[in-house]
């Protein structure tokens, strides 16, 4: 029977207006609850406009009444008073401002923001540019600039060679307000063709493997480091090799292959072990882009190399672990 | 809207779309066998659940639209109906009759109380009547003595609440219940047949509705718990055989008048030369079928009473239902009445794949909701803040 009966008595002559029509949720179906429950959804969801529009009401009453000057500066904006620069890199406002070139009392709302960002990224050094209005007068440019991981030299437009900056993206560019000192210290790129695109150049092919190279170099080993004057990719496109020239050793052969790390460790061993022998050799070159051998050559004829007794470069290989036998 | 009709036999949705506030469009359909409803009356509460959720949810998919509220056809042998008259003298002091004496004669009309535990239908108005003439409407005309009558259709209200709560179940509100005779005899007859008077006779599985029209108005409605199913039950008895395959022999050989005179004419009991199948007097069928109809209709002539007077019911019989079906049965209505018969033809809005009688109801309930539509003259139920929230937020 149905479980929702009232047994209560009745008055008489009642219209059958008056039966509550509430079905109790263990009385109704599946599909009862699920229409329920969307019902219930819709009346959430309803209620929440409605709060949502009144607290919008009620705090637009509120600033009509006690701040009226600032809605009218929200929807009236006022010129462009002041240009903020967040960054995490080292451009400056006044390059910013340069860069922007707005109009003189311009209005806030009528700044075409993509327009800007863009003349922002027309430079290379900038990754990142976003620009918000914070009302009533100020335009807030916040940047991400690009960290060099080289040097190249290239000519101007009037052939006067200039040093350019290339990141890890590949991404060359000038290298505004870049400390000296730490440019310095970026190694040269060599055996790259810059190809000219429109004010700049294309970004540089394989730089993401140069990039992990020398920060590799850089934190694992940086005497080593210090050392290097140039990084050729002469031979990346052909034989997977970057050829690096240090100030002792002229060319040392990494595989972008092998781990860079490991091969930073044999490069390491190879010049400890040459500076532990009585008579220092001059390396010439050192390859370590051969998997299990690291061939060196030294400086010499081969009849002086033939005198002097050979030296013997040890490199202890790690005890390999043992395969798990199934 | 929805129009819905649980039936002894099937339970049928139909779904319309007022569009333009006027206009109701119907946009689905869902039928299911009905369970758990007997003569009307529902007597398993989960079963019928099922079986009409699922039309609803059916006609739902088939509309791409979401049911807000319900038309309900209520029909059953529970529910009865009494005639109630009122007088009152016109107050004015030149007889002219005012809106206050036709308030307060409706009023004392259905002030009539009912027993405990009984709610009201359907509370319908028969003419006016100003000094012994007939009126349509009586304002401002001039008299002494002002009567109105009204038929008051009601039910026992734990049963009227079951098949609302089996609605209520799919988290739906009934806006309207409509007496299952009403709904078909609007559909089937026209305002002239009903002007001439005329006697629509609604035979389903398991219970037969009547309403008789004279002059356009109702005169009398009614509701047997005999109908095709008796008919199947007395196949099953007299010839021996299960239910199902009685109702089998109704469909395919069973009339409402003898036509086969010959003894020896025989029918296969299931045609298919199973094991059991045999042949049975074609005579039989027909003399058991013909006999049950005209006691039925019999029946119906009686409960009418002096009601029923085939002069005043100049358009004859409309029949309507599943067992309208049965061949010959415009001649046993013809013969038990006396009057010419004939079987209900719905509008020329109804889709073709609706015009079966057996769905003569739920068509009609649904006229009724697009009636509604036109004259905005049925009054909502008194709903909570937040109902009628959630309903403006499903009409956006």
């Amino acid at each position: 029977m149905n479980p929702v009966a009232d047994n209560s008595p009745l008055p008489p002559g009642r219209s059958w207006r008056h039966i509550r029509q509430e079905v109790k949720p263990l009385a109704m179906s599946r599909q009862g609850r699920r229409r329920q429950l969307a019902a219930w959804l819709k009346v959430g969801a309803l209620a929440a406009f409605v709060v949502g529009s009144g607290w919008g009401v009620y705090a637009f009453a509120r600033s009509w009444a006690t701040d009226r000057a600032a809605l009218a500066t929200a929807v009236h904006s006022e010129p462009v008073r002041e240009v903020v620069l967040i960054t995490d890199g080292v451009l400056t406002r006044d390059w910013t401002v340069q860069r922007l070139a707005l109009p003189k009392a311009a209005s806030l709302m009528v700044l075409d923001l993509p327009a800007l960002r863009d003349r922002l990224l027309a430079s290379g050094q900038v990754r990142v540019a976003v620009l918000t209005r914070d009302f009533p007068d100020t335009l807030v440019v916040t940047l991400q600039e690009r960290t060099p991981v080289a040097r190249v030299q290239a000519a101007d437009s009037q052939g006067v060679a200039k040093q350019l900056l290339v990141a890890k993206d590949g991404v060359v560019y000038d290298g505004i307000n870049c400390d000296r000192e730490m440019l310095a210290r970026l190694p040269w790129l060599d055996g790259i063709r810059l190809v000219k695109s429109g004010n700049g150049f294309e970004p540089v092919a394989g730089m993401a493997e140069v990039s992990a190279l020398l920060s590799t170099a850089q934190l694992q080993a940086p005497h080593l480091y210090r050392e290097w004057l140039i990084v050729s990719l002469a031979r990346l496109a052909g034989r997977d090799e970057i050829v690096v020239k240090a100030q002792e050793v002229p060319e040392i052969v990494f595989s972008r292959k092998r781990d860079f790390y490991k091969q930073i460790a044999q490069l390491d061993s190879v010049i400890d072990a040459a500076h532990r022998l009585e008579t220092v050799p001059a390396l010439l070159s050192v390859n370590l882009a051969l998997e299990g051998q690291v061939p060196v050559r030294l400086q010499g004829t081969p009849d002086e190399l033939a005198a002097t007794p050979a030296p013997v470069f040890s490199i202890q290989p790690l005890p390999r672990k043992t395969k798990r036998d199934f | 809207m929805a129009a819905v009709e649980i039936g002894t036999g099937k339970i049928a949705v139909l779904v319309g779309e007022i569009t333009r506030g006027r206009s109701l469009n119907l946009i689905g359909v869902g039928v299911a066998p009905s369970r758990g409803v007997l003569k009307g009356e529902v007597v398993d509460y989960k079963a019928a659940c099922e079986a009409t959720h699922h039309a609803l949810e059916t006609a739902e998919k088939r509309a791409g639209a979401r049911i807000e509220e319900v038309w309900l056809a209520q029909t059953g042998a529970h529910l009865d109906a009494f005639y109630n008259e009122a007088s009152v003298n016109v107050k004015s002091a030149d007889n002219t009759v005012t809106a206050l004496d036709i308030a307060s004669v409706c009023a004392l009309a259905k002030e009539k109380e009912l027993p405990a535990g009984r709610s009201r239908i359907h509370e319908i108005r028969r003419p006016f009547r100003l000094d012994g003439r007939a009126v349509p409407d009586p304002e401002h005309l001039t008299g002494r003595r002002l009567e109105v009558g009204y038929w008051i259709v009601h039910g026992p209200e734990s049963k009227i609440s079951d098949n609302i709560h089996v609605v209520g179940g799919y988290h739906l509100e009934v806006r309207e219940l409509v007496l299952a005779s009403l709904a078909s005899g609007s559909l089937l007859t026209s305002a002239e047949e009903r002007a001439q008077g005329v006697l629509v006779i609604d035979i389903g599985k398991g219970v037969t509705d009547y309403v008789l029209y004279r002059a356009g108005h109702v005169l009398v409605t009614g509701t047997l718990p005999v109908a095709g199913d008796h008919l199947t039950n007395d196949l099953s008895i007299g010839l021996r055989v299960t239910p199902a395959q009685a109702e089998m022999l109704k469909l395919r050989h069973a009339r409402a008048t003898t036509l086969t005179r010959d003894k020896t004419d025989k029918v296969w009991l299931n045609g298919d030369a199973s094991f059991g199948d045999r042949q049975l007097p074609k005579m039989a069928i027909e003399t058991i079928a013909s006999a049950r109809i005209l006691e039925l209709l019999e029946v119906v002539r009686q409960k009418l009473g002096p009601a029923f007077v085939p002069e005043h019911c100049g358009a004859g019989v409309v029949l309507a239902g599943g067992t309208a079906k049965l061949p010959g049965i415009e001649d046993a209505a013809a013969r038990v009445f006396g009057l010419p018969a004939r079987g209900g033809e719905p509008p020329g809005w109804v889709k073709d794949e609706l015009k079966d009688p057996m769905f003569s109801t739920v068509l009609g309930v649904f006229q009724f909701g697009l009636r509604a539509a036109h004259e905005h003259t049925v009054p909502r139920r008194k709903t909570g803040l937040l109902s009628n929230l959630t309903k403006i937020f499903a009409a956006s």
